[in-house]
């Protein structure tokens, strides 16, 4: 994934900052978030095709199918290591999966939380930064609940 | 900024961002590439039951960062947590609101502590967070040492 200073520019007035860390410097650093722009470049659930993944979801019988009315993103973190990536900068991508959980719904039906992260490594395959992922997908109880 | 001291129990200066248009949920969409039609399609919306589409919550989060680069400066960030908590509907005004928690100081850099929340104008919390930032340890106040 390259880092690109335009898109650390869109990004950054996208959230509200007239930084000129961010909009005068060619090699701005990145913005706290930016790396959610990863969708560019590659599929941040892939953590979540694992086998061993797919295995723990059966495990625990989700079931509730692939409606995107029914996922909802429940918490993000972003990690740094080292110096925080700037523009400029070419990161590797790769996958984890960190475990999924069910809990019951306070009214019936029930959650499934995923949780998955993407690393990414600089040209020395230094770990410079992760972001964590929690996910949860409803049964129809549930987004019922949600909705009131 | 800069001649700002920072010490544990310090309340962050208050923050407002917007009232959010469809015009900035759509911008943040294409710069985040996050084109979940939940947030800008009005009729998929109400097919799942909600009155309209309604706000990012990665926008949300973008807002707190903002909030945290213009006090903490744009290189410090060292981690950046948000749970989601509420969801925003056009129009609302949100309140970027936060506080240090705890300072740790290494040599010449201290770890900031902060945890952070966006509220609505009605009160209604829709992120809650926490971060670090690693700032100069020379615009921070160590515990015991005021």
């Amino acid at each position: 994934m390259p880092i690109e200073w335009g898109k650390i520019r869109e990004y950054a007035v996208a959230t509200g900052s007239n930084d000129p860390d961010y909009l005068q410097n060619p090699n701005a650093p990145i913005p706290p978030t930016f790396l959610s722009t990863v969708v560019f470049w590659d599929q941040p659930g892939r953590g979540m095709q694992t086998p061993e993944a797919i295995a723990a979801l059966a495990e625990i019988d989700a079931g509730q199918g692939t409606d995107i009315r029914n996922v909802l993103s429940v918490e993000q973190e972003y990690r740094f290591h080292g110096p925080l990536p700037r523009a400029g900068e070419r990161l590797v991508l790769t996958h984890r999966f960190d475990g999924v959980e069910l809990k019951e719904g306070r009214r019936g039906g029930h959650m499934v939380f995923s949780r998955f992260a993407v690393e990414f490594r600089d040209a020395d395959r230094s770990l410079r930064a992760e972001c964590l992922y929690t996910s949860a997908r409803t049964s129809k109880a549930a987004t019922e609940e949600s909705r009131s | 900024m800069t001649s700002k001291q920072w010490e544990k129990g310090v309340t962050l200066p208050l923050r407002t961002f917007g009232p959010v248009t469809l015009t900035d949920i759509v911008r943040y969409q294409g710069a985040s590439g996050d084109m979940n039609p939940m947030h800008h399609d009005d009729a998929l919306a109400r097919s799942a039951g909600y009155p309209e589409a309604f706000g990012v919550g990665m926008l949300n989060a973008g807002y707190l960062a903002t909030f945290c680069t213009d006090l903490f400066g744009t290189e410090t960030v060292r981690r950046f947590r948000t749970r989601f908590k509420g969801l925003v509907w056009r129009g609302e005004v949100l309140h970027a609101a936060g506080q240090v928690r705890e300072l740790h100081t290494r040599g010449d850099l201290t770890d900031v502590e902060i945890d952070f929340t966006l509220t609505t104008q009605d009160g209604r919390l829709v992120v809650e967070g926490d971060a670090e930032f690693a700032i100069p340890s020379e615009i921070a106040v160590t515990a015991g040492k005021d």
